[in-house]
């Protein structure tokens, strides 16, 4: 051993009072790369709370959680990601599925806390440090991990649909319908959009399964009208599905459409009936349309005996007499009608209650009533030669077309409204070969009416006059023939806010003649076969029920739903308001069986 | 009418024969929830007049320099009657032509008389009319003019 060798530990030693050569914490802050995948940044105001991130993270490294802040926003599930840095391993697919681009990282790598659970949190909701950070990870823009654009539709062309009364809309085929049902993420964001609450993604799940039997099982437990609504529902669903935050919406309601159609009415009983058990009691229903047949069809389910007194001789209320077949063909309404039918709802067509059967008869023989009565009565201009007969009610007018009678148009049509059955009788006119001007008070881009239906009135050349205000109908000396006076408006902001309001300029009038004027400004509750005595207990505010909790109206026994008592006045509300009726009817007559609750 | 406590004595009382007028309407009533609805125009008629009383008593002041926005909705519509089983709509017009006629009545008087303070009373009598005609106009286009 030389002498070196045994000096060296004292050496050593020696170095232990030397300034350390190794620090703490890194030398120096080495930043991540530009596009480095770092700590999570969610903009937690933009993202929605579909919970994508959650379903496509391989490692469970985010669970959502509510927050607070976000509850109760439309379209919005008030969940937010949270994270658990013990378990991502920062592969980015969070981000790169997220539906509403709020989700990106930094390029931060490093961070210290004594505490284990800082590493679980909630990204946008608590304060971290780089939450305003520039760089680091973001979707590349266009890049996608479902495909952002819908399935295409096949449709008539705009020169072919006002040849005919045929439905526009050809459905999607098998393979269509499995590509679009594929880019659903499976959100639920829609679920509580939907006023039925339609179980959408698991029924577009059974789309992919190709288990249209399963799909159509989950349709009818919160609505009896799927072929109806898979055509003209007003699909408030796709307004809120995230995929349409960066792309388009998924086509909730064709894929409806499609499972629908896939499956036979005869099979129906098959897939759908299951037994029903009598319980004795008996409810009535005023009016087959939607509200009135929902409500039937639920009651009928839990063992109620239903009959559906209907002043029309057949079902299906506006739907019926005011959808046009284009939209929605006979064939398919019937196909929900005659379903809601089979399980023994007793529909008494072509009785009018008020007349034929009186109210007070039906509050002594049954144990509940729900009325869904819809708005019939069409308002009237009240300007001066309206009673001209030239002048037609868009409500008539489609009625008629709806029964095959010729409302006798002519070849040149004034329809004035903004709304849907303004858009339906002019797009009505137009097939029975009518030249069509829709004069509209405000602007187009106020209208009343499905953008769907104003787009597609207009590319089947209807020709759309905004801020035209009608003061006056004139007499042309011919019985074929009708002048309207009409004036030009101006938008003014309203002192006290809310929409412009549109102010006729005297100075700017016109006059026009044309073979008939088709009125379509709205319509009205008759409410009238109610008897005063009864009316009187009940909270009806401009010619509308207010209801209370599950429909009920004042008087214990009666429950209401539909247009005359909700103000989305769609199909969809219509349905829900049945079912939700059907709920309330049955707590009502049945308390024991919820004495829990 | 000569000074300015009668023709606030006139405004005042007109205001009292509608609310009157909307009250024994809402009697007669039959349509279901039109008594509600009348009873509450009726209402709105006393408040017009609570506010002339304390303008009388000097607590309120009047604003004839004030714009107010005329929607001329009332000016092309028929006139209808007050029949027992009157309809929302037909209230609604009924109310917007008698704050017209009302209005308009206050604007002859003023247009012919001299300036003084008379005459800046019986405008800003117009305005306030004129603002009740909005508040009923207002409703009409809401309510009854909503899909056009
Ligand atoms: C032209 C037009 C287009 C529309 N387009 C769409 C659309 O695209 N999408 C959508 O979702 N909605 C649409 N709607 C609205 C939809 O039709 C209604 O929201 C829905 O039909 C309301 O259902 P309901 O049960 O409340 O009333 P209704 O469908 O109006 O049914 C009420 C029923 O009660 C009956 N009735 C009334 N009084 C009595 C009485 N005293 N005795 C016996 N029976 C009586 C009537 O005959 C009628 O059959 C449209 C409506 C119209 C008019
Ligand atoms: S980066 Fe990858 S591992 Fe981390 S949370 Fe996102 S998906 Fe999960
Ligand atoms: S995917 Fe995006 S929008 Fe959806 S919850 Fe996650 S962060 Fe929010
Ligand atoms: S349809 Fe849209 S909103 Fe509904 S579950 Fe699928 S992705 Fe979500």
């Amino acid at each position: 051993m030389s002498l070196k060798d045994l000096l060296s530990p004292f050496f050593v030693w020696q170095r232990a009072f030397e300034k350390p050569w190794t620090n703490m914490r890194p030398i120096e802050e080495r930043p991540g790369a530009p596009a480095y995948r770092g700590f999570h940044i969610n903009l937690a105001d933009s993202c929605i709370g579909c919970g994508s991130c959650h379903s496509i993270c391989q490692n469970e490294a985010i669970d959502m959680v509510p927050v607070e802040e976000f509850s109760g926003r439309p379209g919005d599930s008030g969940l937010r990601p949270r994270f658990d840095y013990g378990r991502c391993c920062w592969c980015a697919l969070c981000v790169d599925i997220c539906t509403a681009n709020s989700l990106h990282m930094s390029n931060e790598y490093t961070w210290l806390a004594r505490d284990p659970t800082d590493y679980h949190f909630t990204a946008g909701v608590e304060e971290k440090p780089w939450q305003d950070s520039e760089l680091g990870y973001h979707r590349a823009e266009g890049y996608h991990l479902y495909p952002p654009k819908r399935i295409d539709m096949d449709m008539l062309t705009a020169d072919e649909s006002v040849q005919s009364f045929d439905e526009v809309v050809n459905g999607y085929s098998e393979e269509q319908a499995k590509l679009e049902a594929d880019r659903c993420v499976e959100c639920g964001i829609c679920v509580a959009t939907c006023p039925a609450h339609m179980d959408v993604p698991d029924y577009i799940r059974s789309i992919r399964d190709g288990d249209f039997e399963t799909g159509l099982q989950l349709m009818y437990r919160t609505n009896p009208f799927p072929a109806t609504c898979g055509r003209i529902c007003t699909h408030r669903c796709e307004e809120v599905c995230p995929v349409g935050i960066t792309g388009q919406p998924i086509a909730i309601r064709w894929l409806k459409r499609f499972i629908v159609d896939q499956v036979d009415s005869i099979d129906y009983a098959r897939i759908l009936d299951s037994e029903i058990i009598e319980n004795g009691h008996k409810v009535a229903v005023i009016g087959a349309g939607p509200g009135g047949l929902s409500a039937a069809y639920y009651l009928r389910k839990k063992g109620y005996s239903v009959t559906v007194y209907e002043s029309q001789e057949t079902g299906g209320g506006m739907l019926r007499y005011g959808v046009p077949s284009y939209r929605l063909p006979d064939d398919a309404l019937d196909k929900d009608i005659d379903y809601i039918i089979s399980v023994g709802v007793d529909i008494r067509y072509n009785t009018i209650i008020g007349k034929d059967v009186m109210f007070e008869d039906l509050l002594g023989e049954y144990d509940a009533i729900f009325l869904s009565t819809g708005l019939s009565v069409p308002s009237s201009m009240r300007i001066n030669g309206e009673d001209h007969p030239r002048v037609l009610s868009g409500l008539q007018v489609l009625a008629d077309v709806a029964r095959g009678k010729d409302p006798g148009i002519g070849r040149k049509v004034a329809v004035i409204g903004g709304g849907n059955v303004a858009m339906d009788a002019a797009r009505v006119s137009r097939r029975l070969g009518a030249d069509v001007d829709i004069l509209y008070r405000r602007r187009i881009s106020e209208m009343p009416a499905d953008p769907e239906e104003i787009k597609e009135s207009q590319e089947e050349k209807c020709n759309l006059v905004e801020k035209a205000i009608p003061v006056e109908i004139m007499d042309t000396g011919s019985k074929k023939q009708v002048t309207i006076k009409w004036g030009e408006a101006e938008m003014v902001q309203d002192p006290k806010g809310g929409r412009p309001r549109p102010v006729l300029q005297e100075d700017r009038m016109h006059t026009e003649t044309y073979d008939c004027i088709i009125s379509a400004i709205g319509q009205g509750s008759n409410l009238d076969f109610i008897t005063p005595a009864v009316q009187e207990q009940l909270a009806i505010e401009w010619g509308k029920f207010t209801p209370g909790e599950y429909q009920r109206s004042e008087l214990e026994k009666i429950f209401v739903g539909g247009d005359v008592a909700n103000r989305t006045a769609d199909a969809i509300s219509a349905i829900e308001d049945g079912h939700h009726a059907a709920r309330g009817i049955d707590r009502f007559l049945k308390p024991g069986a919820y004495a829990e609750n | 009418m000569n000074t300015v406590d009668e023709i606030l004595d006139y405004a005042i009382e007109q205001e009292q024969q509608a609310a009157d007028f909307y009250a024994e309407l809402a009697l007669r009533a039959e349509k279901a929830g039109m008594k509600q609805v009348l009873l509450d125009f009726a209402d709105e008629e006393m408040s017009h007049k609570k506010r002339l009383l304390a303008v009388k008593n000097g607590k309120h002041e009047l604003t004839p320099e004030e714009e107010v926005l005329d929607l001329k909705i009332s000016d092309y519509l028929v006139e209808v009657d007050a029949t027992d089983d009157i309809s929302y709509q037909d209230a609604l017009i009924i109310a917007m032509k008698r704050e017209r006629a009302a209005y308009e009545l206050y604007t002859d008087m003023a247009a012919n008389i001299p300036d003084s303070h008379l005459k800046e009373v019986i405008t800003g009598l117009a305005k306030e009319e004129a603002k009740h005609k909005l508040f009923f106009e207002s409703e009409y286009d809401d309510r009854v003019l909503m899909d056009n």
